[in-house]
């Protein structure tokens, strides 16, 4: 069941993708036999035959993830977005140091133990990162410089 | 024979610099401990720390020599969790667990370890060897490909995939489609048309392949570590002060030369990598072990664990020929390696022994060292590299996370690359629950556009006739293979199952 229906989403997908490379995807002008709309409309084709071979013999039949577990990795999926949300904002130690906290603390580390991993995370991976490595992160937009320039993209 | 010992000469030119030697002792290294930690493999491990390696600046072959270290150290450190928690790193490891569990089980890690870590040393060092004669060979013959016939090891290197890795056919088929699917999204080189843009200016250049790479293998693999964190805690046996002894090696040598050269030939393969190689190897060696074997292989014997160990470090190095050789990687590593050569602008492919030698005689001779330095870092320290399994899986798993946001975060400074990469991590999670496996993903998304350009350019060399691509010996002879790849295993299947029935 658990294949169906993931196998019913991917034809969805197929399908309009292989409508958009059929009917949208066109060069203005081109000298080439194979245009660009060519290889996708040959994926889409294959694709969808591969898809509608798993729709008539699927073999998963469920996920086997218990509820608790379900829960704990929306959880999980939650806090990453989260964390991808305030990266910028919050800046990369006080982001890391929440992310990490909470993180190891959902997964069963203690409230203490916890926020020291954040803690180290956050610090030392900024020492690490940034001042050794000289890798590009964001420092705190909103908390620390206000006027200081973040704009780091090169 | 010349050539390669002057390419030899090169490469440990630049493999023996003092900040590269560094760099190869590094990644070996970091490597092991990555491959010690429980579930996370060698593909991972290098998925993750990839945009970090790029991120440092370094020139192309030492960034190419710190990555491949730590491929091969990876699989190198893979067997410590197989011996010592029966928990594979990766599919590549899964045969490790057989006889080196049941050894550990026995009071006998120290054994299980040091025999694996020289097993794994040959395995290797043979693998280098046969690379750096037939490596030349074969880039000499592929500089006479054309598109045609490139078309035709693209449908050779995914027919064999798809007949090879997975459970499923239809379903590996479907993941490298995905990722060929992927790989079309963004501005079309040839005509400059958007394509799947959907009007993101993020997606105009395509989705870059570090994105895709940390999205389907580190987050997905952080997923999958959540989940798993339910199921209770594993338990590590302790190492003890046994040693390997010579009587072990004496039985085992030629299980460990055969095992390297049956490795090496999967690995050359493209699209398989060291899980098949293990697996075939087992398999050989314990029919080879006749009746008397049937009963102690998976108790512990030694030639079961030499044999998936010397396998899978061969192939590992196998694996390396088709990429740097042909452009094609050998398997879902590989394609990482690959895809890393590409964004620093270089082709991989049969001119690159000619035009950068540095980087692939470079990389050949830092294999060489690596071996040699994992060997010496493996023996003595494995206690050490032991001590990472009890590491908690609640801070490794925020670990991870952390480390693929900087790595992704620190290419550009784009955040919505941080959304895609979880995006793809929950898409990777459902694939992987379902039975697909991600590393023709992967390879789908690495040779899209080859395979895209090399049809478009041979259609356009023949004016839009399609019969340009049978019209070669070549191209023929791949086909033959593809088709061979796919027939063979359904054939041998089915006598085996005839066999069996007539037994019974």
């Amino acid at each position: 069941m658990a294949d169906r229906i993931f196998a019913g989403l991917l034809l969805l997908v197929t399908l309009a993708y292989g409508f958009i490379a059929f009917t949208i995807i066109k060069a203005p002008f081109q000298y080439d036999p194979l245009g660009p709309e060519s290889w996708p409309q040959i994926l889409s084709v294959v694709a969808v035959l591969c898809i509608l071979g798993i729709l008539w013999k699927p073999d998963t039949e469920h996920l086997h993830v218990a509820g608790r577990t379900w829960f704990r990795l929306g959880a999980m999926v939650v806090l990453l977005f989260a964390y991808a949300e305030l990266y910028e904002p919050l800046g990369f130690i006080v982001s890391t140091i929440l992310f990490g906290a909470i993180v190891a603390r959902m997964l069963g580390a203690a409230w203490l133990r916890a926020g020291l991993f954040g803690l180290c995370a956050g610090v030392l991976g900024w020492v690490l990162c940034v001042e050794i490595l000289d890798l590009n992160l964001p420092d705190a937009e909103l908390l620390a410089k206000p006027y200081s320039n973040t704009e780091g993209t090169n | 024979m010349g050539d390669v010992l002057s390419g030899l000469a090169t490469g440990f030119g630049v493999a023996l610099m003092p900040f590269n030697l560094m760099l190869v002792l590094l990644g070996c290294f970091a490597g092991t401990l990555i491959g010690a930690l429980p579930g996370l493999g060698p593909i991972n491990g290098v998925a993750i720390l990839l945009p970090i390696a790029y991120g440092l600046g370094f020139p192309p072959e030492s960034a190419l020599i710190l990555l491949a270290g730590i491929y091969y150290g990876a699989e190198y450190g893979g067997r410590i969790s197989s011996i010592l928690l029966n928990v594979p790193g990766d599919s590549g490891a899964v045969m490790t667990t057989l006889d080196g569990h049941p050894m550990a089980l026995n009071g006998e890690a120290g054994r299980a370890l040091s025999l694996s870590a020289v097993a794994s040393f040959v395995g290797g060092t043979i693998a280098v060897v046969l690379m750096s004669l037939f490596g030349p060979l074969l880039a000499q013959f592929a500089v006479t490909f054309s598109p045609a016939n490139y078309v035709a090891l693209m449908v050779f290197a995914f027919a064999s995939l798809a007949s090879l890795v997975g459970k499923s056919t239809v379903k590996t088929l479907l993941g490298a489609l995905i990722g060929l699917m992927l790989a079309t999204i963004g501005i079309d080189s040839n005509t400059g048309v958007a394509r799947y843009t959907f009007g993101l200016p993020d997606i105009l250049a395509g989705i870059d392949f570090l994105i895709v790479v940390v999205g389907l293998f580190g987050m997905a693999e952080l997923l999958h570590l959540v989940e798993q964190q339910v199921t209770g805690k594993l338990k590590t046996l302790p190492v003890d002060k046994s040693f390997v002894r010579w009587a072990d090696l004496a039985k085992t040598k030629w299980t460990i030369l055969r095992c390297s050269l049956i490795g090496f030939f999967i690995g050359v393969l493209p699209g398989t990598g060291a899980s098949v190689a293990s697996a075939v190897a087992y398999g050989t060696e314990k029919r080879m072990a006749g009746a008397e074997g049937q009963r102690t292989f998976g108790t512990g014997d030694v030639r079961g664990l030499a044999a998936p160990e010397a396998a899978n470090n061969a192939a590992a190095g196998g694996a390396m020929v088709p990429m740097l050789t042909l452009g094609i990687p050998g398997s879902g590593t590989t394609a990482i390696l690959l895809g890393a050569l590409l964004m620093f602008n270089i082709q991989p492919g049969p001119l690159m022994f000619a035009q950068r030698p540095e980087i692939a005689w470079g990389l050949i001779a830092s294999m060489y060292i690596g071996n040699v330095a994992l060997l010496v870092i493996n023996l003595p320290l494995v206690g050490l590299f032991a001590r990472m399994l009890t590491i908690p899986q609640h801070y490794l798993t925020p670990l991870i996370a952390i480390l693929a946001f900087v790595g992704i975060y620190s290419i550009v400074g784009n955040p919505f690359d941080l959304f895609m990469i979880t995006w793809l991590g929950i898409f990777g999670w459902f694939l992987r629950k379902l039975d697909f496996s991600l590393a023709p993903v992967i390879l789908g998304f690495v040779l899209g556009g080859l395979f895209e350009n090399n049809l478009r350019r041979a259609l356009s060399i023949s004016g839009g006739d399609w019969y340009i691509l049978i019209d070669n010996w070549k191209s023929l002879l791949l086909y033959g293979l593809a088709l061979l790849v796919v027939v063979l295993p359904i054939w041998m299947g089915r006598r085996a199952r005839n066999m069996a029935e007539g037994d019974a």
